[in-house]
């Protein structure tokens, strides 16, 4: 009764038109970032970044998010009409979506695929709604060492952040655990590994280092990548009705997508990916004709739509009542909260009620606006596909430039933003993935924070810090996680060394 | 071989790094100082890096899957990039966001010259619009 009372303050808060115009703009760019390949959401978030400078903080919040979660709804569409994924976790739709476009029922798949991530988003903000509160509680009871512990664990589950190789997230984390200490010491006061320059005081600002490892990375990688017009069906709205035999076939797996996704959501990791994944096995498994798949079942669009969505909420669960992101994604969703001076985690919750409750929601309107928005709209969506990436991708670098500069009003920024663009595309190319850097730059002072706080708390005694009750659970699951990681690797190494592929 | 150069990149940073930590007050274990961490974390660094040195030369991690790149496009997209930033004070924003949009647009391969120079012209004045005046961005 008490969480449906704050959800209702929540709803007075999101419904201030200032903030109702906020998510609409949020799921709208989130719809076209998930439309439109090769622009994805990490860099379209860090590319907004200084534009939300002149809203309110909630409102920033709430437009943010909107990208986070709209952009899976709009993923499925090139996924289903030009067999292109439009974001990672839409890749599985490929396989029953394509097909179906083939068998001229785009519509009826673009249809499904909206309602089923709405009706699993829903339970993604359902499960948000009912388990973030009380964890944040939980996590009231931390000190200094059961951070130190948080973040390392979170550090060291995130190294399976990409799903690529562990040792190179490793050393991406590492990488940005050193650009993290660089500057002034929050602890001390004494200006930390500057090389005497002066700007480097305040630290590599996150937004810049985002903006230009993903942000001119990615606009180096679209532009010097080979690339052919798409040829697009046409999409009316009377198109968009599927029969009731894909109805009744539709439905079941839309709620078992939205509850896979959900409890993948709260693993660190790529977690609507997996999810996805995870949803389309099932389906597969307890369909009557498992042969239909990959020839445009609709089982086989539904399930792993609502998986993607459901997961994205769940991943705002340690995201906002832990301040730990469990994606490259929601790392910088957390930066975007940073730069409004927001800390998520317990403190969020107790000490602005109204920005958190707002924020959820926020994300019970915007899952109705996205329904609204893609179902009448996909043709229009179709349109923009038409779009051609030579006129696109100026316009973004120019915007990025502008934006970066605008933060500071500093040419070192933008020399700063230019080099972390030239390191983003190589280090994409040789499979070194920035997510985890980011995760590194954004957990690494939490994480010396509580190491330091926490040895002087506990008089030097590392034992007496890792073996308080929460710290201990949480180091256990980081060991079995590391247990884990090399065994697997050790394995993949040791078939790869008989195979003797290099 | 490319993978093997970032790696080793990543080896001199975090080389150079440690030896700017080692200038910092590392502290004792019961009262660490601003050179604790940055030490850990070079030190880790080094390790990592030369562990994926040795495992990219025997071989054991998965080889990765590059996608072809024109790479002229890519250095005239990178001068393109320095050019405006050294222009942009001199020149001005309005001027340096025009011809940095056309530069851009002709190496995309946009074609023909009027349809660039009329996107590149509207395209500057609404971002100057946008940042200068509703963002009250000081532009140079």
């Amino acid at each position: 009764m008490e969480i449906l009372d704050l959800l209702l303050q929540g709803l007075s808060v999101s419904l201030v038109p200032a903030n109702l115009m906020a998510c609409t703009i949020g799921v709208i760019i989130g719809t076209l970032v998930g439309v439109l390949p090769g622009i994805d959401t990490i860099s379209t978030i860090a590319l907004l970044l200084p534009f939300s400078y002149t809203m309110g903080s909630t409102a920033a919040l709430i437009m943010f998010a909107g990208i986070y979660y709209g952009s899976k709804y709009g993923g499925s569409t090139t996924s289903i009409l030009l067999n292109v994924p439009g974001e990672a976790a839409s890749v599985v739709t490929c396989l029953d979506g394509y097909p179906m476009a083939q068998r001229g029922r785009a519509g009826a798949a673009l249809s499904v695929s909206a309602i089923g991530s709405f009706i699993a988003s829903t339970i993604g903000v359902i499960g948000l709604t009912l388990f973030a509160p009380p964890l944040a509680q939980a996590a009231l009871a931390f000190g200094p060492p059961e951070y130190f512990a948080l973040a390392l664990v979170g550090i060291i589950i995130l190294t399976n952040l990409t799903g690529t190789s562990t040792l190179k997230s490793m050393m991406m984390v590492s990488t940005g655990i050193m650009l993290g200490t660089v500057g002034l010491d929050s602890l001390s006061g004494i200006s930390r590994l500057t090389m005497g320059v002066p700007e480097l005081d305040r630290g590599f600002e996150l937004s810049i280092l985002a903006m230009g490892i993903f942000g001119i990375g990615e606009i180096l990688t679209v532009m010097t990548k080979p690339t052919t017009p798409p040829t697009l069906p046409s999409i009316k709205l009377r198109d968009l009705y599927p029969t009731k035999e894909e109805w009744r076939r539709s439905v079941p797996p839309m709620f078992r997508g939205g509850v896979i996704g959900f409890l993948v959501g709260l693993l660190p990791g790529p977690a609507a990916t997996i999810s996805s994944f995870a949803s389309y096995a099932m389906e597969k498994r307890l369909s009557k004709n498992p042969a239909e798949f990959g020839q445009g079942a609709i089982e086989g669009v539904a399930g792993p739509e609502a998986a993607n969505n459901s997961a994205v909420s769940a991943t705002m669960i340690p995201l906002l009542s832990l301040g730990l992101p469990f994606s490259g994604a929601t790392a910088i969703l957390l930066s975007g909260f940073m730069i409004h001076g927001i800390t998520p985690g317990p403190a969020l919750i107790t000490e602005q009620p109204g920005m958190f409750w707002g924020l959820i929601a926020s994300m019970y309107i915007g899952n109705i606006l996205l329904l609204i928005i893609n179902l009448p709209l996909i043709g229009v969506f179709v349109q923009m596909l038409k779009t051609p990436l030579n006129i696109l991708m100026p316009l973004i670098a120019l915007l990025t430039l502008t934006g970066a500069y605008s933060i500071n009003n500093s040419m070192s920024d933008l020399v700063l933003i230019v080099i972390c663009g030239i390191i983003g595309f190589f280090l994409r190319r040789t499979g070194f993935e920035p997510g985890p850097l980011l995760i590194g730059v954004i957990l690494g002072p939490s994480l010396e924070q509580g190491l330091v706080r926490g040895l002087i708390i506990c008089d030097g005694d590392i034992w007496a810090m890792i073996t308080r009750p929460i710290s201990s659970l949480l180091l256990t699951i980081g060991a079995l996680v590391i247990l884990y990681n090399l065994t697997s690797w050790l394995i993949k190494s040791n078939k790869r060394r008989r195979e003797g592929s290099c | 071989m490319a993978e093997r150069i970032v790696t080793l990149c990543f080896l001199l940073g975090s080389s150079i790094y440690l030896f700017g930590a080692q200038q910092l007050t590392f502290g004792t274990i019961d009262s660490p100082k601003s050179g604790f961490l940055p030490n850990l974390a070079g030190l880790a660094g080094i390790v990592l890096a030369i562990v994926l040195l040795i495992v990219n030369r025997q071989c054991l991690s998965k080889p990765v899957k590059q996608d072809m790149v024109d790479w002229t496009k890519f250095i005239f997209v990178i001068i393109g990039l320095i050019v405006y930033i050294t222009v942009l004070n001199i020149i001005g924003y309005l001027a340096a966001a025009f011809i940095f949009l056309l530069y851009l647009f002709k190496v995309a391969d946009t074609g023909g010259w009027l349809v660039p120079v009329a996107m590149a012209g509207s395209c500057s004045v609404i971002f100057y619009l946008v940042f200068g005046y509703y963002l009250a961005v000081t532009l140079p």
